[in-house]
């Protein structure tokens, strides 16, 4: 316990000293190892993890996810999205706040990512909902919120990440996401309505769209709709693996984004190029965080963990929402997927051992990341938002997104306490 | 001045590699995809082409996310921190980077040189693993190589680099 905990220490101190964290992780872990087990099997370890990374053919499906999301932002669906959501609900109060909503959450389903879905639709949204007199928070907030969506509908990053580093099968997880995915958007849409029941002048309604507007806005959404069925109706179809899924979803979008002729040689290299480096970066990271897991999982700590909640008899669902709060709290102050991959080699055998799906927890873990994208004062989504919108306050998007946040919380709460919600579909699929 | 072309080029070369590998990649999915379907032929160990591609893929772009300073850093506590003190810890961190990967860059070396004496190739096509292992050890020691020249120039990057683009 004591090695594991100072080992911990020391990787946090060295993060905050700004070690890149895939480099703190990976030193710590080796340093680690050879203190426990000595230095040739330190050395083996770590070897073996980045060599064999390399090599693992079902890895090759976050490159190939982050290539399809990059196409997807190139092509400018996006545009589109909102403009179907837009003629739905956007004469209801706070309506374009929704439609923005609404918007994100179709694209989260052709896109991995959250903070390529805030910063797609921010262009699209911000200045239509300004044109119509929205409150600069809610027009920020609501789409600083509804990108997070990008990552809990699949496909998304985090849950392949997850996927890879607990051995879960990404396509359960996937289809785990989808029903929290809508639910999503449902409380978002009710924290959209409570700031406008509020102040209702913060989101005004907008004029209502004719049933040929909404016809046609709609129409101008199939290739997303296609994107998605190809990608998900062939991954569980078993048409092809997940991997293989995401290659074609990737093929996919490029010839959409060809279509759309959004692509020149230029462009395309600098997606190829953007794909290429955020792979690098993430493996680099996942590196380290396995060859620090590695060293994790020879330390007493997961044993004295499962004996600390067993000799206090504390209920297994207890130890979830601690470990939930803990993520929440902890998401504030910073980078979210660093958490995640430090804290997952510690909880998640716990959490297994408790004799809780490992599925479910990988939707809570996105849930809490989601949180944590939007929770002041470190929150990637908000500086993403407010770096396309130099004219809005930070102040203005941390209040603006203090109401999704809470939504996001009860999002949590419901899917921790009736765990269904997530695991109904992948069992009716028998995945 | 003769660094910085060395860099330009290099990441010409890096960039246009990695670039095609991950094209080549997703078309290789699809061909593989469409063969077994259409043509009920399957790509005999696509997969095997796949798996050394990902292994250059991740190691190519290893420099060049090192050269453009895009690893994730913990930024909690930076505001706080006085513009000196931040930049010994700049030169402080890549100087610990560089150390990593050259230790890294040694023990995938000391891999690689095996896989060489055992002559490993992969299970169906029989692709030797030797050359995209020594290829591996080298690009980890270039992107070390960065690390040092950017904690020995202590370049500052540009103040409001935020790691992006993971989650």
């Amino acid at each position: 316990m004591i090695t594991a905990l100072t080992a911990l220490g020391v990787m946090l101190l060295l993060t905050f000293l700004r070690i890149p964290i895939a480099f703190s992780m990976g030193l710590v872990g080796f340093l680690g190892l050879w203190w426990v087990r000595g230095l040739g099997p330190s050395m083996a370890s770590a070897t073996t993890v980045a060599y064999e990374s390399g090599f693992q053919y079902t890895l090759s499906v976050v490159p190939l996810f982050i290539l399809m999301g990059n196409f997807v932002t190139r092509a400018g669906m996006s545009k589109e999205l909102y403009r179907a959501a837009y003629t739905l609900v956007g004469h209801f109060r706070g309506g374009l706040a929704m439609a923005t909503v609404m918007a994100c959450g179709g694209f989260g389903a052709i896109c991995g990512s959250s903070i390529a879905t805030a910063a797609t639709m921010t262009p699209v949204a911000y200045p239509s909902m300004r044109d119509h007199g929205y409150s600069d928070s809610l027009s920020a907030g609501s789409i600083t919120a509804g990108g997070t969506l990008g990552i809990l509908i699949p496909p998304s990053t985090i849950m392949v990440i997850y996927g890879i580093m607990t051995e879960t099968s990404i396509g359960k997880l996937f289809a785990a996401g989808f029903l929290p995915g809508i639910l999503a958007i449902a409380l978002l849409c009710l924290a959209v309505q409570y700031i406008t029941w509020r102040d209702p002048k913060a989101g005004p309604r907008a004029e209502r769209a004719t049933f040929g507007e909404r016809f046609s806005a709609f129409k101008d959404v199939w290739a997303v709709v296609v994107l998605f069925t190809i990608v998900m109706g062939g991954i569980y179809g078993g048409v092809f693996t997940t991997t293989e899924g995401a290659g074609v979803g990737a093929f996919g979008a490029f010839c959409f984004a060809l279509a759309r002729r959004a692509l020149t040689w230029r462009t395309l290299l600098q997606v190829l190029l953007d794909s290429a480096r955020t792979t690098g970066m993430l493996f680099m990271i996942l590196v380290g965080a396995l060859v620090f897991a590695n060293f994790m999982n020879y330390t007493s700590m997961p044993a004295d963990l499962k004996n600390f909640v067993e000799s206090y008899q504390i209920s297994p669902i207890m130890v979830v929402v601690a470990i939930c709060t803990i993520y929440v709290l902890l998401g504030t102050v910073m980078e979210e997927l660093s958490l995640v991959l430090l804290t997952v080699p510690v909880f998640f055998p716990l959490v297994v051992h408790l004799g809780f799906d490992p599925v479910w927890f990988g939707i809570l873990i996105v849930i809490v990341v989601q949180i944590g994208l939007i929770s002041p004062p470190v929150g990637l989504n908000m500086f993403v938002v407010k770096s396309l919108l130099p004219n809005v306050t930070t102040a203005a998007i941390f209040r603006g997104v203090i109401p999704f946040v809470v939504a996001e919380i009860v999002l949590l709460g419901i899917i921790i306490a009736f765990p269904e919600i997530s695991l109904i579909v992948p069992s009716l699929m028998k995945l | 001045m003769k660094k910085k072309k060395l860099a330009g080029w290099l990441e010409i070369v890096l960039g246009v590699t990695s670039a095609s590998v991950l094209f080549l990649m997703m078309m290789l999915t699809v061909v593989d995809v469409a063969g077994r379907y259409l043509f009920n032929k399957p790509l005999n160990g696509g997969f095997e082409i796949t798996e050394m591609m990902l292994a250059a893929l991740i190691y190519c772009g290893l420099p060049l996310v090192s050269q453009k300073r895009e690893h994730i850093v913990v930024d909690t506590f930076e505001p706080f921190m006085p513009a000196a003190l931040l930049r010994v810890l700049d030169i402080l961190a890549d100087a610990v980077c560089a150390v990593v990967l050259f230790g890294l860059g040694y023990m995938i070396y000391g891999r690689a040189v095996r896989v060489a004496e055992y002559g490993d190739t992969t299970n169906v096509l029989k692709l030797p693993l030797a050359p995209v292992a020594y290829l591996m050890s080298a690009l980890i020691v270039i992107a070390g190589c960065i690390h040092l020249w950017h904690a020995l120039s202590s370049r500052r990057p540009d103040a409001s680099q935020h790691g992006h683009g993971s989650a």
